[in-house]
């Protein structure tokens, strides 16, 4: 039984040495606990009057990170307020975050066998928080921690999600662990989140962990993680509106790059394992550690040598960065990484782009990264040619071009649609209406536009619940709109069985006349 | 339909449904204690959800339909090695915990670690049955037979009281096994309730499980739990120990503050009949304690959460009565002054849902109106650039409705 040693609740026992991050609400230091033999410390000083402190959130944060006891999963000491502030005092971690290590030191990535070593590190802290009912629900370099002896343990439970806390209020009546536990909410970190968080309408699990976990994987290998040359909010846009903008991560440099590093089989295998599409796939944490990537990994005193050794210390990063970017950049994602503590804000800046749409996200196993998947036909798989929205617009609002190939390059006026069609999966409304362009013919060309139609609604209603996410305008009219919408809907589908049972009723009644007329007439 | 055969099952006299149950459960699995057992259950962890809530459903059918059925289960349960119904794990569990309270901790042989490791398994499995695991869904009639056996005796004492001799790990399981019980009907009766009220002293342990850093996040998730049932927490709201709760928000320890204070918050807004009828007993205590220890503590985040629930209690309908009382006394309006003139904006606005209250009182006693019209001007001041965070038409309005209201106070001559 391990019981904690309790660290002391007053501030005045801590002597701050130096900032090591700064997050929108939150610093972190580098401290020591002067009465425990100056044991360095980390404390995340939290401003709880800022407006995104929530402190139900913090009490589950901190409460999960108290409760939690594995190798491989940061600890806090103790937490306690210090007027304003709730201080959460936390193993120092002295080589700070890989993201902070990988900008500094390994722009290019890590060397493959250290990649494993972390990788293997970080699938058991995974292994024990779904054991426990915990989903991360933010897994990414940034959130992996290494102290001077390689230990790696897995920090940050801030938007972490337990199953049983969430039954205790959402759910009275249904408890269950099983995959069929969903969550609802978006949380996590826009390029690290899989598909299906995104769509959250369709609830996910604890494999969202694991799409992170390869998203993680990709990102220690190539020094970023995919489509992080675009700002997060358009990541998350581009997989949630399925266009990609090619041009980004295809570039003849980058494809080179790629080429150059070699990367072995069984790492590659064991990515495209955890980027299934279909989260019910992707392997649970406890079945990925059996991978033959994690076999013969080697010990954490590799990982010193290799990486760790004449690392500048967490420390020195912190002020080149801070430098680099300017004390007030809250909002720099490298800064916001290193702290491993604040979403990343998100800033809504829609550069025009010509955009190329894709039906979903394929692991591409030989390049080693994600692939953008074209709209196929389902029978012959063909490639559709391309399909651009030439609106110039991130989010194409009022036209929309198809400048296909052997198509004349018609102009469709799609603006202000209001059809009720209740919201169908998007993936299989868009590769309908990639379908279509085969033929070309009238109906089938209209049948593909009305998808279309339906698909942009529905993504419209998605990038709205995004933006209020993110803060921006909710606008309670539009909710009210949107709920209006759903009901009308449910209305027309009632108004549609009603009219069935009617009919049926009608039959019915015929019938009976029928049969009474018949029996009339008998007895008559 | 198999509902209802729990239903006839369950309604049989308890004694009568334990004795044929205790044939089947000889029967089917081998000694409880048996290493043998401990080892069969762990080799077979990762199915104990899926293959004891079978076999809890085999259980069942035995003990209605016979022979038969009991000998064919009997035979696969023999090659599967994993006969345990949900009673005989429940049935384990507790002998376990018999023995766990009484032997001393300070006694570490092999013997016992043997047996607190074998505890730990079987609350584990418990909760395998309960919520399921990653292969599984619960079984609503595993989840019936074993909530029955578990209060059918004192496993809940047993497991309260044993909890600090427990691992870390096995507290954690026990913690959800026992918050998870606390929802599961049996005949439509919620029997954790029935229980907990013919054993209250065990509320008193969790309450005080607060004081208790090692315990106090299990026993207050506990504590949580039981008084989501009414009767529990008008038993807790009238016991002594509700004054605790004001020293316990104020704990040092965030995680445990923190969570004392949302038990509280539970208590005084959960079930509104009981929390009005409780104000309005006990209002002069109460109030006099809410005041001084919470809305006027040195605390920032004392103040803010107290004022906060202050808020929502005084919003509340029910409370009507309590919230007329108190928004006619000048003490009450000074402390809530007091607040909105707090650096911080989130306490600020917090104030002001209280503080538009005693400015919206149609029945003002004089001394209300007299300190509101001696600080008019500041107050019209204070609001004038008093605005939240987020545009909020609610409280735009709320603002203006107070501003009219002081603005059109004239002293009296």
């Amino acid at each position: 039984m391990s019981i904690r040693v309790q660290f002391p609740l007053d501030p005045n026992a801590y002597k701050i040495l130096d900032e090591i991050g700064v997050g929108v609400s939150a610093t972190v230091y580098k401290a020591i606990c002067v009465p425990m033999n100056s044991t360095l410390v980390a404390i995340k000083c939290i401003d709880l009057d800022q407006s995104r402190a929530d402190i139900d959130s913090l009490r589950r944060e901190t409460k999960t990170m108290s409760i939690l006891s594995h190798p491989n999963v940061l600890e806090s000491h103790c937490s306690f307020t210090v007027d304003r502030h709730l201080w959460m005092v936390m193993p120092f971690m002295s080589a700070g975050s890989l993201q902070s290590i990988i900008s500094s030191s390994f722009p290019d990535g890590l060397p493959e066998p250290c990649i494993a070593i972390v990788l293997k590190e970080t699938l058991n802290a995974l292994s024990y928080l779904h054991d426990q009912g915990h989903i991360h629900r933010d897994v990414k370099a940034g959130n992996i921690l290494i102290d001077s002896n390689g230990k790696v343990k897995l920090a940050d439970f801030g938007v972490s999600a337990s199953i049983y806390e969430l039954n205790t209020f959402e759910r009275p009546s249904s408890l269950s662990y099983s995959s069929s536990m969903r969550l609802t909410d978006v949380a996590g970190t826009p390029y690290w989140m899989a598909p299906e968080v995104i769509h959250s309408h369709t609830g996910y699990s604890f494999k969202a962990d694991i799409w992170s976990f390869g998203i993680t994987a990709l990102e220690l290998a190539h020094g970023h993680p995919p489509l992080s040359d675009l700002p997060p909010s358009k990541s998350l846009m581009m997989k949630i509106t399925k266009r990609f903008r090619f041009s980004d991560y295809h570039d003849e440099k980058h494809k080179k790059n790629c080429r150059n590093k070699k990367f072995s089989k069984a790492f590659k295998d064991m990515v495209a394992y955890c980027l299934d599409q279909n989260p019910s796939k992707r392997p649970c944490a406890d079945k990925l550690l059996k991978h033959s990537f994690f076999k013969n990994c080697k010990g954490l005193d590799f990982l010193v040598k290799k990486v760790l050794q004449g690392l500048p210390s967490v420390e020195e990063r912190f002020k080149e960065t801070r430098a680099l970017y300017g004390p007030s950049s809250h909002s720099s994602t490298d800064i916001e990484e290193q702290v491993n503590q604040e979403d990343i804000e998100v800033d809504f800046v829609f550069q025009n782009v010509k955009t190329r749409r894709i039906s979903g996200w394929n692991f591409n196993e030989e390049g080693f990264q994600l692939d953008p998947v074209f709209p196929t036909d389902s029978k012959n798989d063909s490639v559709v040619k391309q399909v651009r929205f030439g609106g110039e617009s991130f989010i194409p609002e009022k036209k929309i071009e198809f400048s296909e190939s052997d198509g004349s390059g018609e102009l469709i006026d799609s603006a202000q649609s209001s059809s009720l069609n209740s919201p169908a999966p998007v993936e299989e409304e868009m590769s309908r209406v990639g379908g279509s362009f085969e033929g070309l013919n009238q109906e089938t060309m209209l049948r593909g536009l009305v998808a279309l139609k339906r698909s942009l609604e529905e993504q419209r209603r998605h990038v709205a619940i995004i933006i209020g996410l993110l803060g921006g305008e909710t606008n309670g009219e539009e909710q009210m709109v949107q709920m209006i919408e759903n009901l009308k809907g449910e209305l027309d589908l009632e108004k549609q069985k009603n009219l069935k049972v009617e009919m049926e009723l009608e039959v019915l009644k015929i019938v009976i006349s029928g049969a009474f007329g018949a029996a009339a007439s008998f007895t008559n | 339909m198999l509902g209802g055969k729990i239903g006839v099952c369950v309604s049989k006299p308890a004694a009568a449904a334990a004795a044929r149950e205790e044939v089947v459960v000889k029967r089917l699995s081998p000694p409880p204690q048996s290493p043998a057992a401990a080892a069969a259950a762990a080799a077979t962890k990762g199915h104990s959800g899926l293959s004891s809530s079978k076999s809890g459903h085999s259980g069942l059918l035995t003990s209605k339909s016979g022979q038969l059925v009991s000998d064919s289960k009997r035979m696969k349960g023999l090659f599967k090695s994993k006969p345990r119904t949900p009673v005989d794990v429940v049935r384990q569990t507790r002998d376990l915990l018999i023995y766990a309270d009484r032997s001393s901790s300070s006694l570490s042989d092999s013997k016992r670690d043997e047996k607190m490791a074998e505890l730990g398994k079987s609350i584990r499995d418990l909760k395998s049955i309960l919520y399921g695991n990653s292969e599984s869904e619960p079984v609503a009639e595993a989840c019936a037979q074993l909530t029955q056996e578990f209060f059918r005796e004192n496993t809940l004492r047993l497991l309260i009281i044993c909890l600090p001799k427990l691992n870390l790990e096995a507290r954690k399981d026990a913690t959800q096994v026992v918050a998870n019980l606390q929802r599961q009907q049996v005949n439509s009766r919620l029997i954790a309730s029935d229980y907990l009220e013919k054993n209250t002293d065990l509320l008193d342990i969790l309450i005080v499980g607060y004081e208790n850093t090692e315990m106090a996040l299990h026993y207050g998730v506990m504590l949580r739990e039981c008084i989501r049932h009414q009767s529990v927490a008008r038993y807790v709201l009238e016991s002594p120990h509700v004054k605790k709760f004001f020293d316990y928000i104020q704990l040092p320890n965030f995680d445990i503050s923190a969570d004392a204070a949302a038990t509280f918050k539970e208590l005084l807004t959960r079930h509104k009949s009981t929390v009005a009828e409780f104000l309005s007993k006990n209002y002069d205590w109460f109030f006099a304690e809410f005041n001084s220890k919470l809305l006027e503590s040195t605390n920032y985040i004392t103040r803010r959460q107290a004022v906060k629930l202050l808020g929502d209690i005084l919003l509340d309908r029910s409370n009507a009565v309590v919230m007329t009382r108190y928004v006619s006394s000048r003490d009450n309006l000074r402390i809530l002054m007091n607040l909105l003139r707090e650096s911080s904006k989130t306490i600020q606005t917090e104030a002001f849902h209280v503080f538009k209250l005693f400015a919206a009182n149609q029945n003002k006693p004089p001394d209300i109106v007299s300190i509101l019209i001696a600080n008019k001007s500041k107050l019209l001041r204070l609001f004038a650039d008093f605005k939240t965070d987020k545009e909020d038409e609610q409280f735009e309005a709320d603002k203006a409705q107070v501003v009219k209201e002081i603005a059109a106070l004239e002293p009296r001559e």
